[in-house]
C-alpha cells in the first residue's frame, strides 16, 4: 500500500515537475534564447504618495522587437516615463533592445502586486517575474540610515547613491553650551534644482543657522560623493535628554538609464528625472546642568568669552558726557549675553547710551560680540572714576567658571568754563571776541509778526489796488456803450463848440457863432437819434432823422432853428445881435433836452 | 488786463484776510500758549549783545547762544554779532563733541530785521498798487499796469513768507538749550525709551507743553520731552537781560 502511495506521489511530482519545466523556461528568457525580459522595482518600500521606478527591459535577437504596456494597477498611479531603443549587429547577427521606465505612485497604503509581463515574437515566448510593492508609511523612507537610492548599477555593489545623515560634534553638553547640529546630504547622482531642507525639531534648543549650505566633494569608504552641509548652532535651554527630531529633505535627481548594450553605436544613455524625499534620523543630547557653585556675578554665559572696556577720553569738562563702552567677545550664545554692569564714581548722571549684538556665522561656530555703551555725566570739576567691569562666565571645555574684570579708568573732570579749560591746552589760538558796546540801540521787536504800521500799509495797498482795477473796469465798461458815447459827445458839444459859437456872438461876429451853431446842432441832431449826419443836405438830414424816430414836432423845431440860423447872416446889422444870441439859446436849450434824454 | 485781474483777484483776496487777520489768529485754534500780541515791547539789541557776550566769555554757550540770536533779530547786520555768534555756535559744538547735529537754517539773503523785512514787504505792495491802479483808472498804457502788477504780487509774496515764518514761530518757537546737558526723553505715558542728550547752545524749536515738559522738535520732528527750564526761547530773551534794556 505504503509503495503503491509512493509510486503514485513519485509519479504525480514527476509529471508536476515536467509540466513545471517549460514554465520555468519562460521566465525571463524565451525557450531559444532569442528574446527575454526582466522587469525590476526600485524601491520596493514607499509610502502612499511617493514613487517607485520599475524599469523594463527587452532584448530580441532579430529586427521584431515586441512592445510591452503595464496593464493598470489598483489604487497606483502608472506613468509612463520614457523608452530608450538599441540596435546592435554582431557578427551578421542582429540584435534590438529597449528599456522602458515608468513611475508607479501608490495612493493608499498595502501590497501592490505587479503581475508578469509577457512578449512573444513568432512562436517564442518570455515572461518577468511578478513584483510586489510594498506600500506603508512606516515602511516609507525610515528605514535603516542612510536610506540608499539605489540606480541602474553604476556604483560600486552595496553603496548607496544618494543618502543624508544628520551628526552633533557634541553628543553631551552643558545647559546653554554651543553645539554644532550637521545635516550633511551625501549624492553620487545629480542633484536637479534646489534641495528642499525642512529643518528638523529643536525643542528645547535656542537655534542659530550657520550660513548658507557648504559644498565639497568627500570619500567615504573609496567612493566619491558630493557632499552639502547645512550646519546649525543648538544652544539648549532644558536640561535632561533632549531629542533633536528628523531632518526632510526633498530633491531631483537625475537618473540615468544605460542601454542594454554598452558595444552598440547608437547606445545612448536616457536622463529621467526623480524625485527623492530622504529623512534623517533623530538624535538624541544629553544636557548636563551647570556645576553649582557658581561665582557672583554669572549671569548664565556659557562659552567662550573675552572682555574689553573703552573710554572715549580721559578727560572732560563738567556737564559733558563721557562714553563707556564695554565689549564682550567670543564664542557662544552671543545674542542673550546679558549686558555686564558699568558703574562709576563721581558721576551726577548716568544714561544707557544703547546696546548691541553682532554675531558671525561664516565658521564652524557661532561667534560675535556685544557692545554696551553707557554715558556719564559729571556736574563739577574733579575725577570720574569708571568701575572694573567685570564678566564671569562658564567654560565648557574646562568644565569651569572664568571671570574677567577689566582695569578702572580715571578720567579727569575739567571745570565747565570754556575758557579756564581751554587754557591749558595747546590751541591754535580761540577767536576774539567782539567788544561789548557802549551804545545803545537799535531797537526793535523779537517777534516775527508784522508791525502794525505794515499791515496797515500793505492793507491799504491791496484795497486801494482793487478798488483801482474795480473802477477801471467799470470805466471801461461804460466807455463801451454807444449811448454813453453819444453823450459824451453832445456833452463835448455842449461845452466846447456851443460855448465858442457864444463867444463869436459876444465878440459880434454873428455870422461864425450862427456857422458853428449850426454845424452843433446838426451833430447834436445826429447824436440824439444815432445817425451820421454831417455834411448831408437838410432834405437828407430830415428824412434821416425821420427814418430814426425823430417826430415831426422835432422835424419841425430843427427845420425852424436852421432857418433862424441861416437868416442871421441877411438880418439887418441892428438885428443881428439878439436874433444870434436867442437862436444860440433855443439851440443850447435843444441840445440840453437832447443831452437829457440820452442820459435817462 | 482782465486775465491779470482774474488771476490776482484771489491771491490778493487771500493775502489781505491772512495779513490782517493771520497774525491775531493761532493757526492751531488756539490751544498752544503765545506770547502778547501786538504790545511786544522794543528791545535794545546792544543790550542783548552786551549779555550774550558777557556769556560767553564767562563759558555759558548756551545763555550765549540765546542773546546773540535774539540781538541778531533786531541787529542782523551788525558785525560784531555775527563773529559772537558765530563763536558761541563754535564752542557749543565743542561742548557737544561733534557737529553732526543740524542748526536751525539762517534767513538767505540780505540781512533784514523781521521789521524791516515787513515794511520792505508792505511798500512793495503800496508802490505796485499805486502805479497798477493807476494806471488802470488812467488806462495808461498796459506796460505800466504789468509793471505795477508784478511789483505788488513781489510784496505780496514777500509777505506770504513772512506770515509763514512768523505762523511757524508762533507755534513752534525757536529755541536755546541753557543747561549743560539736556535729557530728551519720552512722556511718561508713552513707552520708555532712551534719551537722547542735548548739549548747551542746541538750538531746536519747541512743540506742544504739558505740565513742566515741552516737546522738542529739530528738523521739523519731534524727538521727545524735555525740561522747559532748560531751554530759553529767543523770543524771550530779553526777559533775562536786566530790565532797562526794555524801553
Amino acid at each position: 500500500m505504503i509503495g503503491k502511495t509512493g509510486l503514485i506521489a513519485t509519479a504525480l511530482a514527476v509529471t508536476l515537475a515536467a509540466a513545471a519545466l517549460p514554465r520555468a523556461s519562460w521566465s525571463g528568457v524565451s525557450a531559444s534564447g532569442r528574446l527575454s525580459i526582466e522587469a525590476t522595482l526600485e524601491p520596493d518600500h514607499v509610502a502612499p504618495g511617493e514613487e517607485a521606478t520599475l524599469t523594463v527591459r527587452i532584448r530580441s535577437a532579430g529586427l521584431n522587437l515586441p512592445d510591452v504596456d503595464v496593464r493598470p494597477l489598483r489604487n497606483v498611479e502608472v506613468q509612463r516615463a520614457g523608452t530608450a531603443q538599441n540596435f546592435s549587429m554582431v557578427q551578421a547577427r542582429v540584435e534590438r533592445t529597449s528599456t522602458t521606465v515608468y513611475r508607479l505612485i501608490p495612493r493608499t497604503e498595502g501590497l501592490v502586486s505587479i503581475p508578469s509581463l509577457r512578449i512573444s515574437v513568432g512562436r517564442d515566448h518570455a515572461e518577468s517575474a511578478p513584483l510586489t510593492l510594498t506600500v506603508s508609511r512606516a515602511a516609507a523612507s525610515r528605514g535603516a540610515p542612510p536610506r540608499p537610492v539605489r540606480g541602474a548599477g553604476t556604483g560600486p555593489s552595496g553603496t548607496p547613491e544618494v543618502f543624508v545623515k544628520a551628526t552633533v560634534d557634541h553628543p553631551r553638553v552643558y545647559w546653554n553650551q554651543q553645539l554644532v547640529l550637521s545635516l550633511r546630504l551625501y549624492s553620487r547622482v545629480d542633484i536637479i534644482g534646489d534641495v528642499d531642507w525642512k529643518a528638523p525639531g529643536t525643542k528645547g534648543f535656542w537655534s542659530e543657522g550657520l550660513g548658507p549650505p557648504r559644498q565639497e566633494r568627500v570619500t567615504l569608504n573609496g567612493v566619491e560623493y558630493a557632499m552639502m552641509e547645512i550646519p546649525t548652532a543648538l544652544f539648549p535651554t532644558r536640561t535632561g535628554a533632549l531629542t533633536i527630531g528628523p531632518a526632510q529633505i526633498r530633491f531631483r535627481v537625475a537618473r540615468v538609464i544605460q542601454p542594454p548594450d554598452p558595444w552598440s553605436m547608437l547606445a545612448v544613455p536616457e536622463v529621467v528625472p526623480q524625485d527623492v524625499a530622504l529623512t534623517s534620523d533623530p538624535i538624541t543630547i544629553t544636557v548636563d546642568p551647570l556645576p553649582p557653585r557658581a561665582p557672583s556675578g554669572f549671569r548664565g554665559a556659557v562659552g567662550d568669552f573675552r572682555l574689553a572696556l573703552h573710554v572715549d577720553g580721559l578727560t572732560a569738562r563738567a556737564g559733558e558726557p563721557v562714553m563707556a563702552r564695554a565689549t564682550i567677545r567670543g564664542t557662544g550664545n552671543i545674542p542673550t549675553i546679558r549686558d555686564p554692569e558699568i558703574r562709576a564714581l563721581g558721576a551726577a548722571r548716568e544714561y544707557v547710551a544703547g546696546s548691541s549684538s553682532r554675531t558671525d556665522r561664516s565658521g564652524d561656530r557661532l561667534t560675535g560680540e556685544r557692545e554696551t555703551d553707557v554715558a556719564f555725566v559729571a556736574d563739577r570739576p574733579g575725577v570720574l572714576v569708571i568701575l572694573p567691569v567685570r564678566l564671569v562666565w562658564f567654560d565648557p571645555e574646562a568644565r569651569r567658571y572664568r571671570s574677567q574684570a577689566s582695569d578702572s579708568v580715571k578720567v579727569q573732570v575739567l571745570p565747565g568754563n570754556l575758557a579756564e579749560s581751554q587754557a591749558g591746552r595747546a590751541s591754535p589760538g580761540p577767536p576774539i571776541l567782539a567788544a561789548p558796546r557802549r551804545a545803545s540801540g537799535p531797537f526793535g521787536r523779537l517777534t516775527l509778526d508784522p508791525p502794525d504800521g505794515g499791515t496797515a500799509v500793505f492793507g491799504f495797498s491791496v484795497l486801494a489796488y482793487g478798488a483801482a482795477i474795480a473802477a477801471g473796469r467799470i470805466r471801461a465798461r461804460k466807455h463801451r456803450d454807444p449811448r454813453f458815447l453819444r453823450l459824451q459827445s453832445l456833452a463835448a458839444l455842449l461845452a466846447r463848440d456851443l460855448a465858442r459859437a457864444e463867444s463869436f456872438a459876444s465878440q459880434n461876429q454873428p455870422a461864425r457863432a450862427a456857422a458853428l451853431a449850426e454845424n452843433a446842432l446838426r451833430a447834436g441832431a445826429g447824436y440824439r437819434f444815432d445817425a451820421d449826419v454831417a455834411g448831408l443836405p437838410r432834405g437828407e438830414l430830415t428824412r434821416i432823422l425821420r427814418s430814426r424816430g425823430a417826430g415831426e414836432g422835432e422835424i419841425s423845431a430843427l427845420e425852424s432853428l436852421f432857418e433862424s440860423l441861416e437868416g442871421i447872416a441877411y438880418a439887418p446889422p441892428e438885428t443881428r445881435g439878439a436874433d444870434t444870441k436867442q437862436a444860440l439859446r433855443a439851440v443850447r436849450a435843444l441840445l440840453e433836452r437832447y443831452r437829457g434824454e440820452l442820459a435817462r | 488786463m482782465k486775465q491779470a485781474w482774474g488771476a490776482l483777484g484771489p491771491a490778493i483776496a487771500i493775502a489781505l484776510v491772512t495779513v490782517v487777520a493771520g497774525p491775531a489768529s493761532a493757526p492751531n485754534g488756539g490751544r498752544e500758549p503765545r506770547a502778547e500780541v501786538g504790545r511786544e515791547p522794543r528791545v535794545d539789541a546792544a543790550a542783548l549783545f552786551n549779555a550774550g557776550t558777557d556769556a560767553l566769555s564767562r563759558g555759558d554757550p548756551g545763555r550765549s547762544v540765546a542773546f546773540l540770536l535774539a540781538a541778531q533779530r533786531i541787529d542782523p547786520r551788525a558785525q560784531d554779532v555775527r563773529a559772537n555768534l558765530a563763536i558761541a555756535r563754535a564752542r557749543a559744538e565743542a561742548t557737544q563733541g561733534s557737529g553732526e547735529r543740524e542748526r536751525t537754517p539762517q534767513s538767505p539773503g540780505i540781512a533784514l530785521s523781521t521789521g524791516e523785512a515787513w515794511w520792505v514787504a508792505a511798500l512793495l505792495a503800496l508802490a505796485g498798487a499805486l502805479t497798477g491802479g493807476l494806471a488802470a483808472l488812467r488806462r495808461a498804457r498796459r506796460g505800466l499796469f504789468v509793471g505795477g502788477t508784478v511789483v505788488l504780487a513781489l510784496g505780496v509774496l514777500a509777505s506770504g513768507w513772512l506770515l509763514l515764518r512768523a505762523r511757524e514761530e508762533r507755534r513752534h518757537p525757536e529755541a536755546v538749550v541753557v543747561v549743560p546737558v539736556l535729557e530728551v526723553g519720552p512722556a511718561p505715558d508713552e513707552q520708555p525709551r532712551s534719551p537722547y542728550l542735548l548739549g548747551a547752545g542746541e538750538e531746536v524749536r519747541l512743540g506742544r507743553t504739558r505740565g513742566g515738559l515741552v516737546e522738542i522738535r529739530v528738523s521739523g520732528n519731534a524727538i521727545g520731552w524735555a525740561r522747559r527750564s532748560g531751554l530759553w526761547r529767543v523770543a524771550d530773551a530779553a526777559r533775562y537781560t536786566p530790565p532797562s534794556v526794555s524801553r
